[in-house]
């Protein structure tokens, strides 16, 4: 019996180290997940971190020199790195506004025209003018890493203010008569002391306002503002196009099986052009992947509320996502020889792709040289043409770019596909 | 005055090289119409891909093939349209009903609705498996799988039927349901092209048949003009122990006898008469009692055709 085991393993291996590509595969596949996984996830375990500090541009419109010294508090953060400058000149709202439209960054802060002088005044004489800062992000931004970034910039502004200050509150609280002091403060109190703990925490209370620093979180132009992505938004388009580009390994491995069941050759001896014959086939695949995409997107917006934006700008970039997914279909289908090869080469594609493309961590927070490389996923520009339609309220104009560098990828993949592609 | 037939099929010098290897070398013949034509050799001989390029399949490196009339190279659409091919692979979809697998090859020959239905109907009776025609291929056996593998060559009705190989492992029974097809089919007049290495099957179907060796047409006629003109019998015999050279060159010194293989304890010889010779070698043999094992008389056939041309058998 041990023999016989034997027997069967040595076979086995014979027949495993014949087919060479897909041994390779085999080998390069968990290599590249860890690869790709590893550089990708690095944003998210260190993004905001002295190593991975987190870019935010920086706009100073005279603000005076509380933002300066606010901008100067703000650089020595380590997780922080800002920016104000682009291509050697300061940046504009409107420069800063554009760099996050193009998604080079995804914050920007800005100190408003009268900072310092605002934040100095006499609350008493401020007449409700209140000095403000703006958040200008990304709709798609993750929300949570956001949610921390501004947190940091907010309580740092708000110490410089509070310095600042100090000295004009000083001078309320002990250098005025107590009938001048606001806040109805009575020296008599045993409890001043706290009284004055409370005024330096926030010593425009007393004048009936909230804060004299108005922080105003903000979309770019042209962006639908005010609206952060939910759950739904963010998971709904990227987990369509990972599960779009599952129907690889489904065509691939039906190519395969018509090659090796020999039914394309007897197609092939009717009268039927190989044009035809590769239409037909990928046909159907096409049209699963429609539905496959409407059919998902109507879960996110029949139990999720999702609101799917402008659908004729849906509808385009999910015809050209399902393009690029079949051409890939078609290039695995010419290039697996064997099963265990369409097999592989199908996972690896599927997920590598998905991961470099920002499916499963959001292109945002991985390292820069990742983020170029996601631009040569279709991933990456199917996922931007569905954010910009769905979070950032845009049009059909709008998603045209990211709709061509599909289409693109779709040529591209059919191009080598039909280059290489075998019918027997 | 005899008309001359109408030629189905023409071939001219046909040829085709894979790099430097030519495995079809120049063949030239032709099928009339109504005729059975069997394409005979042994693996590797080229059948398979005289066939790819008679389907379109394969393109060839030189030559002409008319198809009906029609140049294949200059009309392959028209050519393809006349042609049933049947694939020695089974070449069905077995996840299909034998029905479906037939209604869509149907479809891709441009059939249509009534017809559509008439043919799937017709070519489920000529193979027999019309109460099959429901059931998943998946769960057919061999013999139904040839037989509706024949069934979706013969779907469009084709001019020409070409097999390669049909009864490839199938069993006994089958084969003959298969083959009394294929000679109904025949009878009705419908012209075939039969690739074979069973030349028991070749022998009882075709009309005139072609052998192929390496590439090459050998010989090209009727199994009886072929058997008349090149067939020898063949004695095979196999000794107990290693001939010695006396016994070896007294053999060779019977004159109704020519070694034409000789490999340790077996001997093959090819006669014209095998009565005369048998027993001109018993007569030797009687000197040497107990040397003698088993002696195999093969009377005049294709297969001693093709020996007697190559020196091999067809299934070597």
């Amino acid at each position: 019996m041990l023999q016989q085991i034997i027997a069967i393993t040595l076979k086995e291996l014979k027949v495993v180290w014949l087919d060479r590509e897909a041994l390779l595969l085999l080998f390069a596949m968990p290599m590249f997940f860890i690869l790709v996984m590893s550089f990708a996830l690095q944003g998210v375990f260190e993004a905001g971190t002295k190593g991975r500090p987190v870019q935010v541009l920086v706009i100073n419109q005279n603000g005076g020199p509380l933002a300066e010294q606010a901008i100067a508090d703000l650089k020595r953060i380590e997780e922080l790195m800002l920016i104000e400058t682009a291509g050697g000149v300061s940046l504009s709202l409107e420069k800063a506004e554009a760099l996050i439209r193009k998604g080079d960054y995804s914050l920007a802060l800005a100190f408003g025209t009268g900072f310092s002088e605002r934040i100095l005044q006499d609350p008493r004489a401020s007449q409700g003018e209140k000095a403000t800062v703006y958040l200008i992000s990304d709709p798609a931004t993750n929300i949570q890493l956001l949610a921390s970034v501004k947190g940091v910039i907010r309580s740092t502004i708000e110490r410089r203010i509070l310095l600042a200050t100090m000295p004009q509150r000083m001078k309320q609280a002990f250098g005025n008569p107590a009938s001048e002091i606001p806040l109805g403060l009575d020296p008599s109190n045993q409890n001043m002391g706290n009284q004055f703990e409370r005024i330096l925490e926030d010593p425009h209370k007393g004048a009936g306002d909230s804060s004299i620093v108005v922080f105003v979180n903000a979309s770019p132009k042209g962006f639908s503002a005010g609206r952060r992505p939910t759950a739904t938004e963010q998971n709904v388009p990227a987990y369509t196009i990972f599960g779009v580009f599952f129907i690889v390994l489904t065509l691939a491995s039906s190519f395969l099986r018509e090659k090796q069941d020999g039914t394309f050759q007897r197609i092939l001896a009717a009268p039927l052009s190989k044009t035809a014959l590769l239409i037909g086939k990928l046909l159907p695949y096409y049209l699963v992947n429609l539905i496959q995409i409407g059919l998902m997107f109507a879960v996110g917006v029949i139990l999720f509320d999702m609101k799917p934006g402008y659908l004729p700008a849906v509808i385009v970039v999910s015809m050209a996502l399902a393009a690029a997914a079949n051409g890939l279909g078609l290039l695995v289908a010419a290039l697996g020889k064997t099963e265990a090869q369409v097999n592989s080469l199908s996972v690896l594609f599927a997920i590598t792709l998905a991961a470099l493309g920002g499916m499963m961590v959001p292109a945002f927070i991985m390292p820069g040289f990742m983020k170029t490389l996601s631009l040569f996923t279709p991933h990456a520009w199917a996922l931007a043409g569905y954010h910009d339609v769905i979070i950032r309220g845009l049009g059909l104009k709008e998603v045209l770019p990211e709709t061509g560098v599909l289409l693109g990828f779709a040529s591209l993949f059919f191009a080598g596909a039909l280059w290489r592609f075998r019918f027997d | 005055m005899n008309r001359m037939p109408e030629p189905m099929v023409s071939v001219e010098n046909l040829r085709k090289s894979y790099g430097d290897a030519e495995v079809v070398r120049g063949i030239t013949f032709q099928i009339f119409r109504g005729e059975f034509f069997g394409l005979l050799g042994p693996n590797g001989a080229g059948k398979t891909t005289t066939i790819g390029m008679l389907t379109g399949l394969v393109e060839p490196t030189g030559g002409r093939i008319l198809i009906g009339g029609h140049d294949f190279f200059l009309k392959p659409m028209q050519s393809k349209a006349k042609l049933g091919f049947v694939p020695q692979s089974f070449a069905l979809y077995p996840t299909l009903c034998a029905r479906d697998n037939l209604a869509f090859f149907a479809r891709i020959y441009g059939l249509r609705k009534g017809r559509l239905k008439e043919r799937i109907a017709a070519v489920l009776d000529v193979v027999g498996l019309r109460d099959h025609a429901s059931q998943t291929v998946a769960t057919f056996s061999h013999g139904m799988k040839r037989r509706l593998n024949i069934a979706v060559g013969l779907i469009h009705e084709p001019d020409i039927l070409i097999l390669d190989e049909p009864t490839v492992g199938v069993d006994t029974q089958s084969r003959n349901a298969i083959l009394e097809t294929l000679e109904g089919l025949n009878k009705s007049g419908v012209t075939l092209l039969y690739t074979t290495h069973y030349i028991e099957e070749a022998e009882r179907l075709c009309n005139r048949v072609g052998i192929l060796d390496q590439g090459k047409m050998i010989a090209l006629d009727t199994p009886a003009t072929l058997v008349r003109n090149l067939g020898t019998g063949i004695v095979r015999i196999e000794f107990n122990a290693n001939p010695d050279d006396t016994l070896l060159r007294q053999i060779g010194h019977l004159g109704s006898f020519r070694v034409i293989d000789d490999r340790s304890r077996h001997l093959r010889l090819e006669t014209d008469r095998t009565d005369r010779a048998v027993r001109e070698f018993l007569d030797l043999m009687d000197k040497r009692s107990g040397m003698l094992k088993t002696l195999d008389i093969i009377e005049p056939n294709l297969e001693t055709v093709f020996i007697h041309l190559t020196g091999r058998t067809l299934r070597d």
